[in-house]
This record gives structure tokens, C-alpha cells and sequence, in this order.
């Protein structure tokens, strides 16, 4: 609950702030928001198994955050930078709806 | 209801046991709803916090960027487009500019001035324009039906190689046929029978008018020549009259002729065949 709290208010203050994103950062953001959303719908899932563990959240999280901008930026420099952009997402994708697809049966039994 | 007091029913059974898994979720589902300050609640909002933040602002650069957002080798791609579509339009505008020059410059009215004068010129030599000018008449008289299609084109070979500029040939008070490169002499009908002379497909008879445009006494002394034209009338018993006039009006018009193959050949063109 208070996750979904924290959630809207993320949201509600991205939209009123309205920060720039910094020039350094705008390559990497799209794909860290996407690695992000995989570790919260991999919480999800593990809070539905109960084998949820706050550590595990945060460790997975920033982990995901980390890896998609690393290799964003090594695929910039190996001048293959959309391409591995492109295939970080896909991957992230698939594992996000295996994740909703847990979640899933676990919620409705289907 | 929370993971600390499981009820009997909910506790975790075998691995596979599909009956009692969802029970299960829901459950801890419904429990995770509830507002507790645990440290895992309180990571979890923050994190998920973050996540909102960051996918707002995501969102929000994403819908309001123009170029900005765009990576490097991207905006390289778009600049490229932009100087070629920048170099195709100099180049159009290159050539406007110098068919504007072409066209408005001073050189051109008299470029202008010398185009109608030669078509002046070929549209009298294609019989396209009616002319005039110093002449001589021509009138054949041919009772006997002797003169066929070849004494006329001998005498328009004669007229021709004696500098006329434009012949034409008729029956006095008829038809008349303005003559050009491609004229055509036919007998219409036998030698016999006189009944005259098809040219460009218009049946002439006798008497026979030639109107030439060019020098008059060179025209007529070509005429007169012994053994000439005149001579071979006489012998066939017909009667050639030439008239020099001051004025001879040629008012018989061709059709423009449109080549149905042929078309201009550029001097390039002829430079290369050589």
C-alpha cells in the first residue's frame, strides 16, 4: 500500500517539478525507468511467493538500474548504442510479463 | 490478516499444489495492502517513488523534445538528410536561376528577334508561310495531253537549280499546290487521255501555271535555254509562256508537317556519331 502511495507521489512530483533531465543522463533514463519497472514487477512477484525480502528489492533494483545503463553506455561506445538499447528492452519486456503472468495466476488462479 | 498468524488452511502446501496456491497469493496480496511501517514498505515506496519520478520525467522530455532527446548518431543521420535536401534545392535553384537569366536578359530579344526571322525563313522554304516577291509566271499550255509528270518535274528541277525560293503549281483558275522538298509528281491518268497531273495528291490539268519566287531573268533565261525546258514543250506540242513580274504572290499553304520518327539531334549528339 504505502508502495503504491510512494508510487503516485514519484508520479505526481515528476509531473509538477517538470525537471530537465541532464544532457548525460537522457540516453540512459528510458532504459533505467524500464529496468526499474522489471525489478518492481519481479517484487511483486516474489511478495506474491512470499519470498519477498526488502534487501533482495533494493539490491535487484539498483543492480537492473546499473546493468541497463552499463550497457547502454558500452553499446554508445561500441557505436552499436540503439541496437543494444533496443534488445535491453526487449529482454527486460519478455521478463516483465513473465513477471505479470506469475502475478497473474497468483491474483486471479489463471 | 498478516504472515505472522497463517491460518491452517493457507499454509504453503506441497510445491504444485495448484488448488491452494492462489488462495495464498491473494492473501499476502491482500496482507502486502495494508499500511504498515515495516522497513520493507518503506523501501519498497521509496523505490517505487522513484520509479513514478523517473518515468514521469521520462515521459514528459520525451513528449515535449524535439531534437533534444535525440542520441548522436540519430541527429548525424537527420543533419546529413538536411545538407543533402539543402544541396539538391542550391542546385535546383541554381538552374532557375540561370534559365531566369536566359530568359530575361537582353541577349535574349535579340536571340528572339533572329528565332522569327528563321522561322520566317523555314516556314517559307516549308511552304508553311505565304510569300512574295520578284518572279516569273510559267504557263504551260498542253492540248494534246503530252506532258506527263515527268516534264513538270523537270521543269521544277530546272526552276530550282535556276535559285527559286517558292514555286507554286496550278491549273489557271483552279487548284493550286504550294511546292516543297517532298512534292510528288504523278500522271493521274495515261499519257493519252490528258487528264492531267496529280501533285500532293491534287489532280492538276492543263493549263498549267508555275509561280516562282526568285530571280526573274536568271529563272526565265534557265527556261529559254536551248534543249530546255521551253524546247521540250515545243516538241511535244505544248506551249510554254514566261511572264517576268515585279510582284508574284504565292498564297497556297502547307500543312505543318509533324515527323512521326525523326526528332532534333542536339549538335552533342552529332559530335559523338562522328
Amino acid at each position: 500500500m504505502i508502495a503504491a502511495i510512494g508510487l503516485v507521489l514519484g508520479i505526481v512530483a515528476g509531473l509538477f517539478l517538470e525537471p530537465t533531465v541532464p544532457t548525460w543522463l537522457q540516453p540512459y533514463l528510458p532504459i533505467a525507468v524500464v529496468a526499474a519497472l522489471d525489478a518492481v514487477f519481479g517484487g511483486l512477484r516474489a511478495l506474491l511467493d512470499g519470498i519477498f525480502d526488502d534487501r533482495v528489492f533494493v539490491v535487484s533494483f539498483v543492480a537492473n538500474v546499473l546493468v541497463a545503463a552499463l550497457i547502454v553506455y558500452l553499446g554508445d561506445q561500441l557505436g552499436v548504442g540503439s541496437q543494444l538499447s533496443t534488445g535491453v528492452v526487449v529482454v527486460l519486456g519478455i521478463r516483465i510479463f513473465s513477471n505479470t503472468a506469475a502475478i497473474r495466476r497468483h491474483l486471479f488462479s489463471a | 490478516m498478516s504472515d505472522s498468524d497463517p491460518d491452517p488452511a493457507e499454509r504453503p502446501g506441497p510445491p504444485g499444489d495448484p488448488g491452494r496456491e492462489p488462495l495464498r497469493g491473494r492473501a499476502r496480496f491482500r496482507s502486502a495492502l495494508h499500511p504498515r511501517a515495516t522497513r520493507a514498505q518503506a523501501v519498497a515506496a521509496v523505490l517505487c517513488g522513484l520509479l513514478g519520478f523517473a518515468a514521469a520525467v521520462q515521459i514528459r522530455s520525451t513528449q515535449d523534445a524535439g531534437l533534444s532527446g535525440l542520441r548522436q548518431t540519430d541527429l548525424v543521420r537527420i543533419l546529413d538528410d538536411v545538407s543533402e535536401r539543402e544541396a539538391r534545392l542550391q542546385a535546383e535553384a541554381r538552374e532557375l536561376e540561370d534559365t531566369r537569366d536566359r530568359v530575361s536578359g537582353n541577349d535574349s530579344l535579340a536571340a528572339l528577334e533572329e528565332a522569327r526571322d528563321r522561322a520566317r525563313v523555314l516556314g517559307i522554304l516549308a511552304g508553311t508561310l505565304p510569300a512574295r516577291g520578284p518572279g516569273i509566271q510559267l504557263t504551260i499550255t498542253d492540248p494534246d495531253g503530252e506532258v506527263g509528270s515527268s516534264v513538270l518535274l523537270d521543269t521544277l528541277q530546272e526552276l530550282r537549280d535556276a535559285g527559286a525560293e517558292a514555286i507554286e503549281v496550278s491549273t489557271v483558275g483552279g487548284p493550286a499546290v504550294r511546292v516543297v522538298a517532298s512534292t510528288s509528281f504523278v500522271d493521274a491518268g495515261g499519257p493519252e487521255d490528258g487528264s492531267g497531273v496529280e501533285v500532293d495528291g491534287t489532280v492538276l490539268e492543263s493549263p498549267y501555271q508555275f509561280s516562282v519566287v526568285g530571280e526573274s531573268r536568271t529563272l526565265a533565261a534557265a527556261l529559254d535555254i536551248p534543249g530546255g525546258v521551253l524546247d521540250v514543250l515545243a516538241q511535244r506540242g505544248a506551249q510554254g509562256v514566261v511572264t517576268q513580274e515585279q510582284t508574284v504572290v504565292i498564297s497556297s499553304l502547307r500543312a505543318t508537317p509533324s515527323p512521326r520518327y525523326a526528332r532534333p539531334a542536339d549538335a552533342d549528339d552529332a559530335a559523338d556519331d562522328e
